[in-house]
């Protein structure tokens, strides 16, 4: 063993991580050649964002912020997605994902990048500027008495701290999930260990639903804070699921055709991906709607205006063309076998998606701003590609010197050869 | 001939190879499914990863078995909601229309996924013949170890390409721990079993029951008053419109609406229309500006007229209607209704006139509950032009008119 790692150290002088995987001669360790990537995600990072600041009114302009929001939440649903997978695969002891679960620890480390990107939304609610968030000027808070209730929730100093648990929170456990699974790579077939790990899970797991919950409802939901959706936080969850596997996909297949991971990752893989990304679009549509009926049918003027504002005029368009390309045209588009097992429907489906889950973030934001009707603007679009490039950089930075697979873990071996049903 | 005979001479269904282990049964699958036999099947305590492919099984048709049904579970679930509550019988349910997609939704998705899973369950079962009461196989005495930790494959003889010599070598060639070969079953009896037919036919009864009890209910008198069978729903714990409820103060159950409330209609915020007194307080002059002084109105005002006023005043309000007749008649003290076209009532204000129609004067009754605002200020506007009649000249007259008065 050790004389294939001296050979392979020249690919990978710095780590000395063994570039190829043992058991089918994988390359494991990302090609600095394709490393190019980060250079396109950070030049469309620069400029969409910075001309989606041009046209949105510079970066405390109304129609930025909310564009930049919409984007922002897009992306951090990837990022955080994968923090809820990593965690969830360590708390069912799940074996057959353990090929794609170095994969999903390297996108986890994204978070870091949101954490500092959330600035642009949060600078302007810690100035009293109400160009995004009406509850940041604080004379409109104590204006009505509903508000005035709620006026603790918004104070600057507990807002502060629960965005810094959040994202502290899910940085340090992204931190700790890859470390650990580094740190096993180097002791391989030790079962006590991932036994821990799978203990730590379970308490992490319930700081990531808390965090999620309340984090899409500070972000998302206060953008009209009379308005309110017990089921809010798993609404923007359920995105946060359907965005990962889809970026899951999309770079495993990228890893594979630039020569990585092209026998340990197979389409049984693949399958159980493609079949988690079309549970979720069930899961999403069967949320959203019970978050519609449930506020439809008590008919409370309250609760209501936010969804009559999504049905009359222009945004009632909208809103149909959301649940039709949200959920009837996926629904039945991916409920085929073969469209998980093939990876040119597969990548469709998964771009689809992505796109569709960053208007539905679009649907949730800019009614805010556009009350009579709108279709994304150009501020949107710049806003949105500005952070694609920013999830394609940020992927393709932390996916470098690093084991692509989990190899240490004792289970390691029964997932590179999983077989579906 | 006894059950044994029979047995021992009863046709061959299949040749059956035992083994030991899964990757033994599955790589004999391989090399019958290479040598191009249909009839045959693998029997094993567990399901084998990739044996569907060793053994060349296609996919299977229930899915689309499945789609099928759960079309029809969501075609059936819109008609029933929107023939029930939109067709057949029609009522507002909190405030939603008759029919109303969002609350219809659950139930479709239900009956969706309800048809889909018995289509699942019954496809599934039908696809593989079951349920199957009675198989060859059954009564091979180390065929009972395949629910244990023994492997079976057997080959049917009704397969096309069945020739027991070929088939026993090409078995034997798989090393299996035995070979051996399955007949037909003579042995077990083939009738439906008595306790079956005693059950189907005391399940069949007991069904009937209900289709019986409803044929009652719908044609004898009973003297018994209506079941109830949902308590709750026939005595609900809410207070009834006019008993007590002693929460309150006044023990009312209807409340009264709060103050200040005004029911639709009765706002009556036009104290000129509903007064008769304009913005200074002071009888109005003109008709209301809700009202216009047209052909409609004046025939309004003159068939109300006729209704109310002339049994009094008479058809020319000059004060000598049937009523001043038939009372003068009695001798009894007779204070005769006033006439119309005197000088008091003639310059009278127009309010002051429409109040007294609402409200009565001496011994005049008030028809304020008889005529409503408009219909009374159409008697005024018709009164006036009685009035007019009389004071009018033959000059003011057009050619036409002048020419009736001849």
């Amino acid at each position: 063993m050790s004389e294939s790692k001296k050979k392979d150290d020249k690919a990978a002088p710095k780590t000395g991580v063994a570039v190829t995987l043992q058991d089918n001669g994988d390359r494991i360790v990302l090609d600095p050649k394709a490393g190019g990537g980060f250079n396109v995600g950070l030049g469309l990072a620069v400029v969409g964002l910075g001309a989606a600041a041009g046209t949105g009114g510079g970066l405390f302009g109304e129609q930025f912020q909310h564009s930049y929001l919409a984007a922002y939440m897009w992306a951090l649903s990837i990022f955080v997605g994968a923090v809820w997978w990593v965690t969830l695969q360590h708390l069912f002891g799940s074996r057959a994902s353990l090929v794609m679960r170095r994969i999903a620890e390297i996108l986890a480390q994204g978070v870091a990048v949101m954490a500092v990107l959330s600035l642009p939304i949060l600078v302007p609610i810690f100035t009293g500027n109400d160009a995004l968030y009406p509850w940041a000027d604080h004379e409109y808070l104590h204006s009505n008495h509903v508000l005035h209730a709620k006026a603790g929730y918004f104070g600057t100093g507990f807002f502060a701290a629960r965005m810094v648990i959040y994202f502290l929170g899910w940085f340090l456990l992204a931190k700790y999930w890859l470390a650990k699974s580094l740190q096993q790579d180097k002791t391989t077939g030790d079962v006590a260990f991932y036994k821990k790990l799978q203990g730590k899970a379970a308490p992490a797991m319930i700081f990531f639903a808390l965090s999620v919950t309340f984090c899409a409802m500070d972000l998302l939901m206060t953008l009209d804070p009379i308005w309110f959706s017990t089921i809010f936080g798993v609404y923007y969850f359920a995105t946060c699921v359907e965005t990962f596997h889809c970026v899951l996909a999309l770079t495993m297949m990228w890893l594979q055709s630039t020569g990585h991971i092209k026998k340990s990752v197979t389409v049984e893989h693949y399958h159980d991906v493609g079949k988690m990304m079309f549970a979720y679009v069930c899961f999403w549509s069967y949320v959203g709607f019970s978050q519609f009926m449930l506020i439809w049918y008590a008919n409370i003027p309250e609760e209501t205006h936010w969804f009559h504002m999504r049905l009359v005029g222009g945004w009632k368009e909208s809103t149909l063309f959301l649940a039709a390309t949200h959920f009837v045209i996926p629904f039945f588009g991916m409920m085929s076998r073969s469209m998980k097992r093939n990876l040119g429907p597969l990548k469709f489906w998964a771009v689809y998606m992505l796109a569709v889950c960053w208007l539905d973030m679009y649907w949730l934001v800019a009614p805010n701003l556009h009350s009579e009707g709108g279709v994304p603007g150009v501020t949107d679009l710049l806003a949105w590609v500005g952070m694609i490039g920013v999830v394609i950089a940020t992927i393709v930075f932390n996916l470098r010197s690093k084991s692509l697979v989990a190899q240490g873990d004792p289970r390691f071996k029964r997932s590179l050869t999983f077989q579906n049903i | 001939m006894t059950d044994q005979d029979a047995q021992i001479s009863a046709p061959l269904h299949g040749i059956l190879a035992e083994y030991d282990t899964p990757t033994a049964v599955v790589k004999a699958s391989k090399k019958v499914r290479d040598a191009g036999y249909t009839r045959w099947d693998t029997y094993t305590p567990f399901p084998i990863h990739g044996i569907e492919k060793a053994m060349g099984i296609r996919m299977t048709i229930l899915p689309w078995f499945v789609m099928a049904f759960a079309l029809i579970g969501l075609t059936v679930a819109i008609l029933l909601q929107w023939g029930t509550n939109a067709v057949d019988y029609p009522w507002i349910v909190s405030g939603k229309p008759f029919w109303s997609w969002p609350a219809n939704v659950p139930i479709i998705f239900e009956l969706t996924v309800l048809y889909s899973a018995f289509a699942t369950l019954a496809g599934m079962l039908a696809l593989n013949n079951l349920p199957l009461p009675a198989h060859p196989l059954d009564l091979k005495e180390r065929f009972r170890r395949v629910t244990d930790d023994k492997f079976f494959l057997l080959i049917e003889a009704r397969d096309p390409k069945f020739d027991e010599a070929r088939v026993r070598s090409l078995l034997e060639d798989t090393a299996p721990v035995v070979l051996d070969e399955v007949r037909e079953d003579r042995t077990s009896s083939d009738k439906l079993p008595r306790a079956l037919i005693y059950v189907g036919i005391v399940a069949g009864v007991a069904s009937l029951v209900p289709f019986a009890l409803f044929a009652q209910a719908r044609t004898q008198k009973m003297e018994h008053g209506r079941r109830h069978l949902v308590w709750d729903m026939d005595f609900t714990p809410s207070y009834k419109a006019q008993a007590d409820n002693p929460l309150y103060e006044d023990k009312r159950a209807m409340r009264k609406p709060p103050e200040g409330t005004v029911a639709r209609g009765l706002l009556n915020d036009d104290d000129q229309l509903h007064l008769g007194k304009n913005a200074q307080g002071n009888w109005a002059t003109t008709l209301p500006a809700s009202m216009s002084a047209d052909e409609a109105t004046m025939k309004l005002g003159q068939a109300q007229f006729g209704i109310y006023c002339t049994p009094c005043h008479g058809f020319a309000g000059e004060g000598n209607g049937m009523v001043h007749k038939r009372a003068s008649a009695l001798g009894q003290g007779w204070v005769p209704p006033t006439n119309l076209h005197e000088q008091r009532i003639r310059t009278m204000a127009a309010g002051e006139i429409y109040n007294t129609i609402t409200n009565g004067i001496r011994n005049m009754p008030g028809y304020g509950a008889q005529m409503d605002d408009s219909e009374r200020w159409a008697v005024v506007l018709y009164l006036r032009a009685l009035q007019k009649s009389r004071t009018v000249g033959a000059s003011q007259l057009s050619d036409a008119e002048r020419s009736q008065l001849k």
